[in-house]
């Protein structure tokens, strides 16, 4: 065991640089984090008043409120599902894409390109082309297929055209990080298995799966997490008289609506305070089970 | 590895783009920069131009500029309360009967009483109504910018399609409905002859329960009649019209006035500010106003004053309490808000104004589109105020909602469920007024 010795002079004034250059960004943090992280917990057990001003406290009373609400179950629900659709479709698409495109063929960096503009697209702008591709009554879709299809006011498959959306946005970034995970297999490996004889698709389950499993599992991960705080799709593609939207509203819009539109921010914070922990838990399984699935050379 | 550069500078780029984004949405609403200029925000397009103009005139007579920016409804609220909250707000603004309560009890508005005294504004030139929204403790916050009315818009061409007699003045709500039936019958399969969402409420649904003698919340806000047997009557009507109109999964989807324009929709009704909208429509050649139907409640076959309801409202100017330059906002809303401004705001169309007097110069403002309509409901009809608690935003998106209106909407055929959804709806706005205490 070493002893603490005294920091040098030279020491110090390197400490005195490294907080100094790291400072912006943890006094980013808490102000734009920490902070309003800890007041949402405290709100949640508040009755708020206006403004966040007057502030009362009322325990767990809006906890047991959302806890006995439909609409917040059905809420959480609704998350779960979209998330069902998103995570998995968003990855293995993405994943069959950049197998393709990591190849050395021609036109590559133009279909890359192509994949990864959804990404660089305002979200508000990527919802509201696609609602007009949904449009029951003008939309393309309908017309191109001559049926009179509810895509997005159908209780029934509203959820999976918004799940469709969020899907065709993500797969770009999913694609990108995928490629680089791709570049860092060796090619001998594949050339080990052509000599043995092994197909393509033999190659692709047997070699590509397994060693790409650590970008695979971050991507999950990621993904996980986002597709539970989804917001902007459901709010900018569905009217708030839509019949579907109670079936498709995630936690984050009825926490809006709840926050913003009724003004009772303490029972919107209880919602998202539960929204929080379910998403930790969700964590610790994927960490539990990241020991089980990924593979690290 | 030339692909991971690829990838370090497509995520450089991502998060300049959001600090970009962050950074433009402060710097947006900044309460009056250096050069003294005052910020106005609104949410309504159509007026931007208008209302520009009027404030250049007030900018000549040696004051500051003003820059009007516009905000739509949804984003105009959430950015005006995280300004209360958090100190950054646009100098002079507009408030709505719904939010205005709230705003004037937390000192959020400039306090225009003294203003008005030192300058000898005659607050009873206004719609009394309009000014007393934007009172509280004996003081005011706003001045009234404008008022509007409902009336009935419909499409020509379809009704010459049908076969159908244009809307007259004198049309009772049944009348409406017979004329609804035929169009939807006589045109194409999603052609109908009506069309109403449930947010369409202060433009649709809330003249139909006032004029059936009912009313959503009672002038002493305490309670409503929604589920009475007049409320009842109004919201049976309402399903009636339904059964022949646009189905709500098309509505919620496309809105009345996208349908109407679209040639698919022969009537809607709607409120004097959207004029603009369909007066420069690529068809308006087809397009007229009637004025909104009565209900002969007491069977006489003549529209009394009470038969025929229009839900009236009036937008106020306000300012920011915290403003750097209180004096020249409040020197502007007295400017917006005089004789002079308003006569201007009328005859350029921009909306009828919140002096009564002025309609002459509005309806003229629309050549070749006969908009009297709007004003002549104020003689042959009642006008009433906006319905709204102090903080009606709890009950209002519920009540057009699943836990409201919405399934009866959905399913117009089944009378039962309009009952219950009347029931459910006075349930609502209840609870919401006994939390508001």
């Amino acid at each position: 065991m070493k002893e603490k010795r005294p920091m040098t002079a030279k020491q110090k004034n390197e400490a005195i640089w490294a907080y100094a250059f790291v400072a912006p960004t943890i006094i980013g943090l808490i102000v734009l984090n920490f902070y309003p992280a800890i007041d949402t917990v405290w709100q949640s057990f508040c009755k708020t008043g206006d403004f966040g001003k007057g502030n009362t406290f009322v325990g767990l009373e809006n906890y047991s409120k959302a806890f006995a609400s439909s609409e917040v179950l059905q809420s959480i629900l609704n998350t779960i599902k979209y998330a069902i659709i998103e995570v998995p479709f968003g990855v293995i698409i993405a994943l069959i894409l950049a197998v393709f495109l990591n190849r050395k063929l021609k036109g590559t960096s133009f279909f890359r390109t192509v994949f990864f503009l959804p990404m660089v697209c305002a979200p508000a702008a990527v919802a509201m082309v696609w609602k007009w591709l949904y449009n029951q009554q003008f939309g393309l879709f309908n017309n191109v297929l001559h049926a009179n299809i509810g895509w997005i006011s159908d209780p029934k498959i509203a959820w999976i055209s918004v799940g469709i959306i969020g899907v065709w946005s993500i797969i770009g970034y999913n694609m990108v990080l995928f490629i680089s995970g791709l570049q860092e297999i060796p090619g001998d490996y594949y050339e080990a298995a052509e000599i043995d004889g092994a197909t393509g698709i033999r190659q692709f389950f047997d070699i590509t799966v397994p060693l790409l499993s650590p970008t695979t599992f971050f991507i999950v991960q990621t993904r996980i997490i986002g597709a539970l705080t989804i917001f902007d799709l459901m709010f900018m593609v569905m009217d708030r008289t839509n019949q579907a939207l109670s079936k498709v509203q995630s936690t984050v819009y009825v926490f809006y609506e709840y926050s913003f539109n009724q003004g009772n921010k303490g029972y919107g914070a209880a919602i998202v305070m539960i929204l929080v922990v379910f998403i930790m838990i969700v964590t610790v399984i994927m960490q539990r089970a990241e020991k089980r699935f990924v593979f690290y050379n | 590895m030339k692909f991971k550069k690829f990838v370090v500078a497509m995520l450089c780029v991502a998060m300049v783009g959001m600090f970009a984004a962050c950074g433009g949405g402060s710097s947006d609403s900044g309460s009056g920069d250096a050069s003294g200029a005052i910020t106005i925000n609104i949410w309504d397009a159509n007026q931007q131009e208008g209302i520009q103009e009027i404030c250049n005139d007030w900018t000549a007579q040696g004051n500051p500029e003003v820059k009007v920016e516009v905000i739509d409804w949804d984003n105009y609220w959430t950015l005006l309360e995280a300004g209360a909250s958090g100190g950054e707000l646009p100098d002079v603004f507009w408030m709505h009967s719904d939010y205005a309560q709230i705003y004037m009890e937390n000192d959020v508005l400039l306090d225009l009483t003294e203003y008005i005294e030192k300058d000898g504004i005659d607050l009873g030139q206004y719609y009394p109504d309009i000014t007393a929204i934007y009172q509280s403790d004996g003081k005011t916050y706003a001045l009234p910018k404008d008022h509007d009315t409902i009336a009935l818009l419909y499409n020509k061409a379809l009704f010459d399609e049908a076969g159908v007699d244009y809307p007259t003045d004198d049309w009772t709500y049944e009348d409406m409905y017979e004329a609804a039936k035929t169009i939807t019958e006589k045109t194409a399969d999603d052609t109908y002859g009506f069309a109403l969402n449930t947010s369409n409420d202060q433009d649709g649904w809330y003249n139909y329960v006032y004029a059936y003698g009912a009313n959503i919340v009672n002038t002493e806000k305490t309670d409503t009649a929604i589920d009475s047997a007049e409320g009842k009557a109004a919201m049976e009507m309402v399903r009636k019209l339904l059964t022949v109109g646009t189905p709500q999964a098309v509505v919620s989807e496309s809105g009345t006035d996208s349908l109407f324009q679209s040639g698919k929709v022969a009537m809607i009704t709607q409120g004097s500010w959207m004029i603009n909208a369909f007066y420069t429509a690529e068809n308006h050649d087809d397009y007229a106003w009637a004025q909104i139907p009565y209900c002969d409640r007491n069977g006489d076959g003549q529209c009394q004053k009470e038969e025929r309801q229009t839900c009236y409202n009036g937008l106020g100017w306000a300012a920011a309490a915290n403003t750097k330059n209180p004096d020249a906002a409040a020197s502007l809303i007295e400017y917006l808000c005089s004789k002079d401004a308003q006569v201007k705001q009328a005859q350029l169309g921009v909306t009828m104004a919140g002096i009564p007097g002025i309609s002459d110069e509005f309806a003229n403002a629309f050549e070749g589109m006969d908009v009297s309509a709007f004003t002549k409901v104020e003689e042959d009809g009642t006008l009433f105020a906006r319905p709204g608690t102090r903080n009606s935003g709890v009950w209002k998106n519920p009540m057009e909602q699943e836990q409201g209106f919405l399934p009866a909407w959905q399913n117009p055929s089944d009378a039962a469920l309009m009952e219950t959804a009347c029931d459910n709806v006075a349930k609502l706005i209840r609870d919401a007024i006994a939390n508001e205490k």
